[in-house]
């Protein structure tokens, strides 16, 4: 299988680990990347509301160029708001006047049949979980996971087709298949705080002491996400959260790919979990899991 | 019996307008049955609850939708679009009522977001990617707090997770799409 790849911006920074990780689970899986020719960024968090037409004309830039990389007409994005932001691109550019100003802005053609996929959908239904059960040779057992997807994997349905918005499951048939247990909690679709980690950081602060308490009072040992900005979020501020709350937490958070590339027996090193601003390295030592 | 006189009842829908002519969604739509006050994780910092934000809109009481907190406080979560029964796209209706207050600058107390887009939107047309160190370093230096998550930038620089340096890509193409952008609303 050959996709077109778009990593964004923070997997090229902040959550380098999420990119190396992904193109080794990809590879372990025979799923060829190619990084979409010349991409700029999508448009995140600012373009929606500060400039209407940029943040459709962006994300739409990226698109036309997916056709431009291999003829390429699939896309998957690891970033969930890469990817949201695509997604909510092609549902806009149903209305034919704001593609025809979209097309003058981009000065390229915008093609309509691209299907855009989050990292999770390539591994769970492009691989699919019974094809990855066949490989995974070290099994997670004894690890219970929270599995978190926060807003923009799954919401709004309109947007993403996903049927299971607010109690997803994907995730968790995943971390399954691995060999760890996915626990049952209540957090996984709330907010971190997501784009306030610089402007309101008390908002982030927050909410993220939220989940993380959640987690630990659902009996998680780590939890599992699939966007750079939940994990910045609630594996960056652990310490800041510690001190303004008094809490304890050291929860470490994964990618759910890098969970990925320890079963299938990729070393942590390799996979970028060293890179953790939570310690994660001790805690799989703990476990035999490195 | 208080006797109010008509002339005095004044409904201006022209902010419903508005909104509705930048975003396509009818704010009339709601009826207040608070399901995205109820959700909403924001809703303890805000002013008042995106369901009063919709009668604002409603009523055309401008100042209470657009120089209160509420606006600033969404975190774009998308909870409340998708649970409106009414189908109104709320978190669209805010993102366009920060587009209006950002053009028109109406200001909000404390509120670093329209510097945050400008910077990382400037960023944008003129690298083509975002660059995250400087946009962390720019923001905290122009709203007076240049020490702001030092600790934690520090350690993410040490596991090399913050690019010191910008990567720019092919500048001039996004620097075009920004100026046809600006003739095309012209």
């Amino acid at each position: 299988m050959k996709l077109a790849y778009y990593p964004g911006c923070s997997l090229h920074s902040s959550s380098v680990e999420y990119d190396i990780s992904t193109r080794k689970v990809c590879a372990a899986l025979g799923i060829e990347l190619v990084e979409v020719k010349d991409w700029i960024c999508c448009g995140s968090s600012p373009a929606h509301q500060y400039d209407d037409l940029m943040s459709v004309a962006l994300p739409a830039k990226n698109l036309a160029m997916v056709r431009q990389t291999d003829d390429l007409k699939q896309v998957c994005a690891p970033c969930a708001s890469c990817y949201s932001r695509l997604k909510v691109t092609q549902q806009r550019l149903k209305d034919d006047n704001l593609k025809k100003d979209v097309e003058k802005v981009i000065d390229m053609e915008y093609p309509e049949d691209i299907e855009v996929l989050h990292m999770l959908d390539v591994v769970t239904e492009k691989a699919g979980i019974d094809n990855i059960k066949e490989k995974v040779v070290k099994n997670l057992s004894g690890l219970k996971v929270a599995c978190y997807y926060g807003c923009l994997m799954t919401r709004p349905p309109k947007v993403t087709g996903k049927k299971q918005y607010e109690n997803p499951t994907q995730m968790e048939s995943l971390v399954e298949a691995l060999g760890a247990e996915a626990v049952d909690w209540n957090m996984k679709t709330f907010c971190c705080g997501a784009a306030f980690a610089l402007t309101k950081t008390d908002v982030v602060l927050e909410l993220t002491k939220k989940i993380l308490t959640d987690a630990e009072a659902s009996d998680a040992d780590a939890i599992s996400v699939g966007c750079p900005l939940c994990h910045a979020n609630l594996d960056g501020r652990q310490t800041q959260i510690n001190s303004k709350f008094k809490t304890n937490f050291h929860t470490p958070i994964f990618y759910f790919t890098e969970l990925m590339g320890l079963a299938l027996g990729i070393e942590a090193k390799e996979l970028g979990i060293l890179k953790h601003i939570t310690d994660a390295g001790k805690f799989l030592n703990e476990r035999a899991l490195v | 019996m208080k006797v109010v006189k008509q002339e005095n009842i004044k409904l201006d829908s022209s902010f419903a307008q508005e909104i509705a002519k930048l975003s396509g969604e009818n704010v009339f739509l709601c009826y207040q049955c608070k399901k995205c006050a109820s959700g909403c994780p924001s809703r303890m910092f805000m002013d008042s609850t995106p369901t009063e934000l919709m009668r604002y809109a409603q009523l055309g009481m401008v100042d209470e939708a657009m120089k209160k907190n509420t606006i600033w406080y969404c975190v774009s979560c998308q909870t409340c679009s998708t649970r409106c029964p009414q189908d109104i796209d709320i978190a669209h209706v805010i993102d366009t009522m920060r587009i209006i207050g950002q053009q028109k600058k109406i200001k909000a107390e404390n509120n670093k977001l329209p510097l945050f887009n400008w910077l990382w939107m400037t960023m944008i047309k003129y690298m083509g990617r975002a660059y995250e160190a400087g946009l962390v370093a720019s923001l905290n230096f122009f709203s007076g707090k240049p020490t702001k998550d030092m600790a934690l930038g520090m350690k993410m620089m040490k596991k090399g997770k913050l690019k010191l340096w910008p990567s720019f890509r092919k500048p001039f193409a996004t620097m075009k799409m920004f100026s046809r952008a600006k003739k095309l609303k012209k």
